[in-house]
């Protein structure tokens, strides 16, 4: 393909633009950044005191062996921690089994059987009274049950007639 | 001869910078940073951002001065080329954010130099029209105008800048100058019947 030459119009108004942007120079600003820069890259390549870098690779060295403490002692840390634990399963373990759980005692369970005479009082409540004395009012048998584990419940409550016709209460029976 | 030791010297300059001697940058800068504005300003709306888009061309030269190869062309053209992706890169990024008045922005001189008579001339009707009409212009055709038209370079170094082949340089270069003879006949700057209007304006 070959190039044709502009339009003449557009050629004399590209030479026109093109005066016109010839005679615009870099400004003031422009040149001042540039002289920045240009400080700046004489600062960066400028080359480092041997002092200067011998204090550098010192705190360097210092600092790698603070980081290099600090991990071990975290690293310490965390073996003991788990050791500690260790010992605390284990001891938790053992203690479990010197404390048995309620429902396996050293002894085996016994309990007592106890008759109470009980009859029934002004306020309603069932009270206790002497086998002994006269009805009062009607009179019950109050069957409660005393273990050894240090427990005690209320088996029954039966009305006393039924229980003398079997032949009577001592108050106890094993 | 002489463009042989012009060449020779920026080499000289670009091997010296790699070398971490920013004097070299400053001699660049002398040499190819008027030529970069113009190019600058060709393809930015405002004068400031051509100055940002030279100045960010030389701080990435600073940055990374090993990575202009010689043997592929002039370090004036690896320049342009820099400029070139600084400028595209500005673009894009600006597309995100709405001109509120793009008039205030179009004139190719800087505030301080309001008063000079170069900023009469660009200040001018017709200039400032044919400006309007560049900057509405594809980047790839304004680009291509501004190095081939504006900056007279060979369409071996536009293609080189471009990376493109020289007949790609042809191609577009035609297809822009229609574009903008088109866009300049619809605001009556260019009257394709007739005669050039401006001899009698002193623009001949």
């Amino acid at each position: 393909m070959t190039i044709q030459d502009p339009h003449p119009h557009l050629a004399l108004l590209l030479k026109q633009y093109a005066r016109d942007l010839a005679q615009s120079a870099p400004s003031s600003h422009l040149d001042a950044r540039i002289d920045h820069l240009v400080a700046g890259h004489l600062q960066i390549s400028a080359p480092v005191p041997l002092q200067r870098r011998r204090r550098v690779a010192f705190y360097a060295a210092a600092a790698a062996f603070a980081a290099l403490a600090i991990g071990a002692g975290i690293f310490i840390g965390m073996r003991l921690e788990q050791s500690r634990a260790g010992f605390a399963a284990a001891q938790t373990g053992a203690h479990d089994t010197l404390w048995p759980s309620a429902d396996l005692t050293m002894w085996p369970t016994d309990s007592v059987l106890f008759k109470i005479p009980a009859e029934y009082s002004a306020k309603g409540t069932l009270v206790a009274v002497d086998p002994d004395s006269k009805h009062g009012s009607t009179r019950y048998w109050i069957d409660v049950v005393v273990s050894n584990d240090g427990t005690f419940r209320i088996e029954q409550v039966v009305p006393a007639y039924s229980t003398q016709k079997n032949g009577g209460h001592d108050g106890v029976a094993p | 001869m002489l463009t042989m030791k012009l060449v020779s010297s920026d080499s000289e300059c670009m091997a010296r910078l790699a070398a971490g001697d920013g004097n070299a940058l400053r001699e660049l800068y002398q040499r190819h940073g008027r030529a970069l504005l113009r190019f600058s300003s060709a393809m930015c709306r405002s004068r400031q951002a051509a100055e940002d888009m030279v100045h960010d061309t030389f701080v990435a030269l600073m940055r990374e001065p090993v990575s202009f190869d010689p043997g592929q062309g002039t370090v004036f053209g690896y320049l342009c080329g820099v400029l070139r992706h600084r400028v595209s890169r500005h673009f894009r990024q600006q597309k995100r954010w709405v001109a509120l008045d793009m008039d205030n922005d179009s004139s190719p001189v800087h505030a301080s130099d309001a008063h000079s008579p170069a900023d009469e001339i660009a200040r001018s009707e017709i200039t400032a029209a044919f400006r309007r009409a560049m900057l509405e212009l594809p980047l790839q055709h304004r680009e291509i105008i501004a190095l081939c038209d504006l900056e007279e370079l060979p369409y071996t170094t536009v293609a080189g800048i471009l990376d493109c082949p020289v007949g790609t340089v042809r191609s577009r270069l035609h297809r822009a100058r229609a574009l903008l003879t088109i866009r300049l006949a619809s605001l009556e700057l260019i009257d394709l019947e007739s005669e050039p209007p401006f001899a009698h304006r002193g623009l001949s």
